[in-house]
């Protein structure tokens, strides 16, 4: 078990800069995420770490050991790749004691732990079978035993859970949370799944071009995202850009030609250009008649579609410059309402992330 | 850190230096001799122009190289003519009996293509009894000698080159494709013509110069039925061995021409396929068509004819080893004469083939695969040096690389000719680009995460290529040294330069036979080569399906 740092760490292909100047200090026993679109780095620095990507310039350190001078066999990481990758030619127990092997353990201990690593990933028992005999959630099993077993310092995960189905990887997503908390074993997990990625992490770093967007406990992420980027890659949100026009309460107000949103406030003088972010989930809708909530604000709009969606229903409404605005609803509220109609939302300034200006 | 010194770079770069270092000794620096042999003046010190000036200004040789072209060029244009509609029905027709139709169209591949020719010969020649009998119904028939004949046997033993990747691209093609055009309102016979066999044009014109490559190179197909036509390949040989007057300048102005020539053409083919690959990445393969009796019956025919008018002649060769000749003249009756005559002046010619053939392809393996290995899953610029390196010995005719390899190996820092090591290594250099090619093409079956996993389990990548790379490409390694096992048996070009005294192989028997009049002892050397590369293949024929082995 150890702490992971990484320093300063970069790499090109060719003219992309695929990890640029990348710096991340990750936790004894921290489930750490890497995060992005595809392209992003996220692969090429979790493979850093293993040794099978090149470092140009930066240093990466298990502990106060400093690794990646080492060839990748002598890092003691166990990693977990997307497609498995099982040897076919050996059986469960054959691929759990793999690496065992390569240690020279001795016969009975190899036994022992071969036995107590596939229990713990609850395939007892099925040390003998051939690969091709097994689904891809025992393949996933395999896996993930044959990576723990070697008691690696690190646990390495390249999207391992991607070609499951979805049911699956739920379940194993939080099979594979349960294990490292109980080891204790410090884990890089990398994943394009953003929901994935809030849900198993205790922090995720969101990549981008080669580059770190933000790094943050997953609420943190999604609640006060540092840039649009961050707040458009984790769920949906609407990113809106206008002017500010004067100051109103505890808010600035900023103008969307005619329409006018109350944000938390702002320093910026009047007439400054910001971008803000608002969550779809944010937005109530008002009944006819309705008052706001106490310290709300509301913006008026017409419906433009409208999506049902059992349990979640989607809306898109156009505001008065013609830009659109979304919002979801549990428990749909709006049963009576159809595209055309006129809609008034109410919602929190608080709620409301705004970028490029710094807040009052 | 640059990626040159990373250690897990260690193994694939040991592999390339010391692979590079061998093909430097026994491919490059053979090369070197014959090149700078046709820019030396007679003492062997001063720079001269005058070899090519005689060459290039004699009659002959001109002959030479333009009979070369014009017969390669020719042979190329028949044998796809042949090839293309062969790999369309085979694709899209329901030919009968097309599953052995696919076991038998790769046969010519593998098997000696002078026995072909020798087997004209023998039924259609001077004394041939199949001539005879043509003449005696009265049909007009000349001779089966000079660039018709030659042509004749180019397109029937080398139209595999053709068919087998214009097959692989018909089937790369996916269905949607098809179906695309024909809901944009192409009939189905539209869509073919102006869709698919588009997409596999690179495929053909891929195969379509590697048979003009095979046609530049081959010595024993011209040695038999050219007569006096001078072609490059034969006159190299014959300047070099002439026994009035050996002359390593002019065979190795002859030998630049060749090498110049097949080099060009692989360049081109290399250039052409790296460009234009249209490979849609078939989930699905377009259906084979549903056609009337009448199409499906003349589909079956041309593709029976076509495959079994390949291999009749290897099998005619099989039965006239049963017969009874005398001089060159078939007699009508059956017996073992022949082999009796070939085992009663030495057994060793069989020995001799088996043995060298056998080391050849251990030794080829054992360098082609982690060349192979090396070039698939590690790029690096010494690595990319080295796949091009690996692949130039195909441009390479094996009279050239014989007489190369003679004069460098003839005196000096190392003495190799009269031994059996000189043919070995000229097999394994002549056979390094199968080899390397086979074992990239086992290897882009098998996930590169495999050896990551192993490596990650902390095993090094020398002992990960040992101890899970290799044993996952088992079945692909043995097959492809099956393959070079039965290619090196039948191999003449290269042995007829380098074989001496008691190194003669079945090949060199033929050979002799051929320039005297023991057409008995020939047929009998040339019935056990085609036995040799049958049966082998006959084992292994099985593994060499399940790893979708290609023969090219």
């Amino acid at each position: 078990m150890a702490s992971i740092g990484i320093d300063r760490v970069s790499r090109s292909f060719g003219a992309v800069r695929a990890v640029d100047d990348i710096s991340i200090t990750i936790a004894d026993g921290e489930f750490f995420t890497l995060l992005g679109p595809s392209g992003c780095g996220k692969t090429t620095l979790l493979r850093m770490v293993a040794g099978f990507a090149e470092l140009e310039s930066g240093e990466v350190r298990f502990g106060a050991r400093r690794i990646d001078t080492l060839p990748p066999h002598k890092r003691n990481t166990g990693m977990v790749f997307q497609n498995y990758a099982i040897f076919p030619n050996l059986t469960v127990g054959g691929n759990v004691a793999y690496g065992l092997k390569a240690r020279g353990v001795a016969r009975s201990e190899i036994d022992a732990r071969v036995l107590s690593a596939l229990r713990l990933v609850q395939l007892e028992g099925y040390d003998a079978r051939w690969p091709h005999q097994l689904s891809g959630g025992q393949l996933q099993r395999v896996a993930i035993a044959r990576a723990l077993v070697i008691e690696p310092e690190v646990l390495l995960l390249d999207e391992p859970l991607s070609n499951l189905d979805a049911q699956l990887r739920v379940e194993m997503r939080g099979e594979i949370r349960e294990l490292q908390k109980t080891l204790g074993i410090t884990a890089i997990y990398v994943t394009h799944d953003q929901e994935e990625a809030l849900s198993i992490s205790d922090r995720v770093a969101v990549m981008r071009g080669g580059r770190l967007e933000q790094i943050g406990a997953p609420k943190e992420l999604y609640r006060r995202p540092a840039t649009p980027f961050v707040a458009a890659f984790l769920g949906t949100t609407n990113l809106l850009d206008g002017m500010v026009a004067g100051q109103q309460g505890q808010g600035t107000v900023v103008r969307l030609g005619t329409s006018a949103f109350v944000v938390p406030k702002l320093a910026a003088a009047e007439g400054a250009a910001v971008t803000f972010s608002l969550r779809p989930e944010a937005l109530r809708p008002l009944a006819a008649g309705d008052a706001a909530p106490e310290g709300f604000a509301t913006i008026a709009a017409e419906l433009t579609r409208l999506e049902f969606l059992g349990a979640l229903t989607r809306i898109e409404a156009r505001l008065g410059n013609g830009m659109l605005l979304r919002a979801a609803f549990l428990d749909m509220p709006l049963d009576r309402m159809a595209a055309g109609d006129a809609i008034v939302f109410a919602y929190d300034p608080e709620r409301i992330i705004v970028f490029g200006s710094s807040p009052a | 850190m640059t990626s040159l010194a990373a250690p897990r770079m260690r193994f694939p770069l040991t592999v390339a230096v010391v692979a590079l270092a061998f093909l430097a000794v026994f491919f490059l620096y053979p090369l070197s001799r014959i090149f700078s042999a046709s820019f030396l003046d007679p003492s062997g010190v001063h720079l001269t122009l005058r070899n090519y000036a005689k060459i290039l200004g004699s009659g002959f040789y001109q002959g030479s190289v333009i009979n070369s072209l014009g017969i390669g060029a020719a042979a190329t244009l028949v044998t796809t003519a042949l090839a293309v509609p062969l790999a369309v029905a085979v694709a899209r027709l329901p030919v009968a009996g097309k599953s052995a139709l696919l076991s038998l169209v790769v046969l010519p591949l593998v098997l000696p293509s002078f026995v072909s020719a020798y087997a004209l010969v023998l039924m259609l020649g001077r004394a041939g009894f199949v001539g005879q009998w043509l003449r005696d119904l009265g049909v007009p028939f000349t001779s089966i000698y000079g660039p018709g004949g030659i042509v004749a046997v180019y397109a029937l033993t080398l139209y595999p080159y053709v068919l087998l990747p214009t097959l692989a691209g018909l089937k790369a093609i996916d269905v949607s494709v098809e179906e695309a055009s024909q809901n944009l309102g192409a009939s189905r016979w539209r869509a073919f013509w102006t869709v698919s066999l588009p997409l596999v044009i690179p495929s053909v014109l891929a195969g379509a110069l590697l048979v003009f490559i095979e046609t530049l190179e081959n010595f024993g197909v011209p040695f038999v039925l050219a007569e006096d036509k001078p072609i490059l390949a034969v006159e190299a040989f014959k300047l070099f061995v002439g026994e009035t007057d050996q002359n390593p300048a002019s065979a190795g102005v002859l030998g630049v021409l060749l090498v110049t020539l097949t080099a060009l053409v692989l360049l081109i083919q290399r250039r052409y396929l790296g460009r234009r690959r249209f490979a849609t990445g078939a989930r699905r393969s377009p259906p084979v068509l549903a056609v009337r009796g009448g199409l499906r019956f003349a589909a079956t025919l041309y593709c029976w004819t076509l495959v079994l008018a390949s291999l009749l002649p290897f099998a005619a060769v099989v039965v006239l080893a049963f017969m009874k000749f005398r001089g060159p003249v078939l007699q009508g009756s059956f017996s073992l004469d022949n082999f009796t005559d070939l085992f009663s002046r030495s057994a060793r010619p069989l020995g001799n083939t088996l043995m060298l053939s056998t080391i050849a392809a251990l030794a080829a393996a054992a360098i082609g695969v982690p060349v192979g290995y090396a070039v698939t899953r590690f790029r690096s610029s010494l690595t990319t040096v080295l796949d091009v390196v690996a692949t130039m010995p195909f441009a390479v005719a094996g009279t050239v690389l014989g007489i190369g390899l003679i004069i460098a190996f003839n005196g000096g820092f190392l003495v190799l000719t009269g031994g059996w090591l000189i043919m070995v290594l000229a097999y394994v250099v002549r056979k390094l680009p199968f080899s390397v090619r086979a074992a990239s093409s086992i290897l882009h079956q098998i996930d590169p995460s495999l050896e990551e996993a192993s490596i990650n389990l902390g095993v090094s990548p020398l002992m990960t290529f040992l101890r899970l790379t290799v044993p996952l490409m088992l079945g692909g390694i043995v097959g492809g040294m099956v393959l070079t096992f039965v290619t090196v048996s039948s191999e003449l070009s290269s042995t007829v330069v380098l074989y001496s005294g008691q190194w003669q192989t079945l090949t060199v028997v033929m050979f002799q036979a051929l320039e005297g009049t023991g057409a008995g002892t020939a047929v009998a050397a040339a019935s056990l080569l085609v036995l040799i590369t049958l049966v082998p293949l006959a084992l292994v024929h099985r593994l060499l399906r399940r790893h979708e082995m290609s023969l090219l």
